[in-house]
């Protein structure tokens, strides 16, 4: 009997790891973090609407973990270092060439933004979903979802001086 | 030439297709005028690739296999019911007794073994707790036990590994059935010297159970071979290929990480 909702909760592993490492900014917590979530999904599936992204209700129910936790510890986590935003750099072992370090440092950049605007940047550009979806997931309203991106967005462009495409240099071309 | 400014909350809900069609046209028809919108409404833009693109080597790296098999067992849960729902249970005595009736009445000898021959998904519904007692003496194992879903992930076929309390167990074969689904034979040696012939199988991401012989008292480790023949008739009956060699059982395995 294939049961499409585990098998497509399986393929979000890697998301759903994504994304609590960028929450919690450790892997051993965001494994944790993940497992926790799937057991709360699998409880409540039920609540599930099919039709709806499947990837937007567990990244809800991630956060609400998320959050849950570290209310319960009361640790705010600590400002982030430029040195030690290494944790949404991929571990994947590929060769250092001029492009994956640009990769790198635009991760680096990306992990040394507030939390707020971290977690909306992550589920509309990385994970493509819209306005709304996210509003949803965070229990916010649109506008606020629009200044945060924006405000994320500009510290992009400024800290790594992305340039249009149609200026981009010919050396840069390989980046995407 | 009216300049109207554009926020940098306009220009990026330009770029992500989510602004509304009125302030769009307006966008749009500044950006053909001034090029300083146009390279900032680039430069927005630009910014998501760049955030794609630099996040996506997290997605490569493989989900820790004990995360995977914790979740794996955890969906096995969940397919099952509650283990005090005495019904699904008790409903294995007819469906014994009709499997016995219908040629395979040479287990009805006293040999040292109980069956429990379970085929297909119903599976799932009798394995409620990891050992169920029932009154003639039923005993049927589960994939519930602490470290069985991470051996069958992980162990070849000829190895064995402690599980649990002490209980050993031992991979004895992989193939794949006639819907070319992944199943591997094992036996569990239980503390209590007796050892359960089991064939698991994976349709889809989770194992599932598909068949158990629970053998009597044996101290030697491996099953009696009145067991080992319901077994092959059970392989025969679901068309189990040839054992896997090695290296592809290696490379099978190695996929479920």
């Amino acid at each position: 009997m294939p049961d499409t909702f585990n098998q497509e909760l399986v393929a979000l592993l890697p998301n759903l790891r994504r994304f609590a490492i960028a929450l919690c900014r450790s892997r051993d917590i965001a494994d944790d973090l993940v497992q926790t979530t799937c057991e709360k999904a699998l409880h409540a599936r039920a609540s599930y609407q099919p039709g709806t992204r499947l990837d937007a209700w567990l990244f809800r129910i991630l956060r609400n973990s998320w959050i849950d936790q570290t209310r319960r510890q009361k640790t705010e986590g600590p400002r982030i270092d430029v040195a030690d935003a290494h944790f949404l750099v991929g571990q994947d072992g590929e060769s250092t060439t001029e492009a994956r370090l640009a990769l790198d440092s635009t991760a680096k950049a990306i992990a040394t933004l507030p939390d707020d605007q971290r977690e909306v940047l992550i589920m509309v550009c990385v994970e493509d979903l819209t306005y709304r979806e996210a509003a949803d997931v965070l229990s916010i309203p649109v506008g606020t979802i629009m200044s945060r991106l924006a405000r994320a967005r500009r510290k992009l462009v400024d800290q790594l001086g992305i340039d249009s495409p149609t200026k981009r240099s010919e050396d840069q071309k390989g980046l995407m | 030439m009216t300049t109207t400014h554009f926020s940098d909350e306009t220009i990026v809900a330009y770029a992500d297709g989510e602004l509304e069609p009125d302030l769009r046209a307006a966008l749009e028809r500044q950006m053909e005028v001034d090029g300083g919108l146009a390279d900032r409404v680039a430069r927005l833009a630009e910014s998501r690739v760049h955030a794609k693109a630099a996040l996506a080597p997290l997605l490569n790296e493989p989900v820790p296999a004990a995360l995977s098999a914790n979740i794996a067992a955890m969906m096995e849960e969940a397919e099952q019911p509650s283990p005090d729902d005495d019904a699904t249970v008790v409903s294995l005595t007819p469906r014994r007794r009709r499997n016995l009736s219908a040629g395979f009445a040479r287990w009805d000898m006293p040999i040292a073994a109980s069956v429990a021959l379970v085929m297909g998904t119903a599976a799932g519904f009798l394995i409620a707790t990891y050992w169920t007692e029932t009154p003639p003496g039923l005993r049927v194992a589960s994939l519930e036990q602490a470290g069985l879903v991470a051996a069958l992930n992980t162990i070849p076929a000829g190895d064995e590994s402690t599980i649990g309390a002490g209980d050993r167990f031992r991979a004895i074969a992989t193939y794949r059935d006639a819907d070319g689904a992944l199943c591997r034979e094992f036996e569990v040696d239980h503390t209590d010297a007796s050892t359960v012939v089991a064939v698991a199988c994976r349709p889809a991401a989770a194992w599932e159970l598909q068949f158990a012989v629970v053998a009597g008292q044996n101290n030697d480790g491996y099953a009696p071979a009145s067991s080992l023949e319901s077994l092959d008739a059970y392989l025969t009956a679901v068309g189990a290929g040839e054992p896997l060699s090695p290296d592809d059982e290696k490379t099978v395995l190695d996929g479920l990480r």
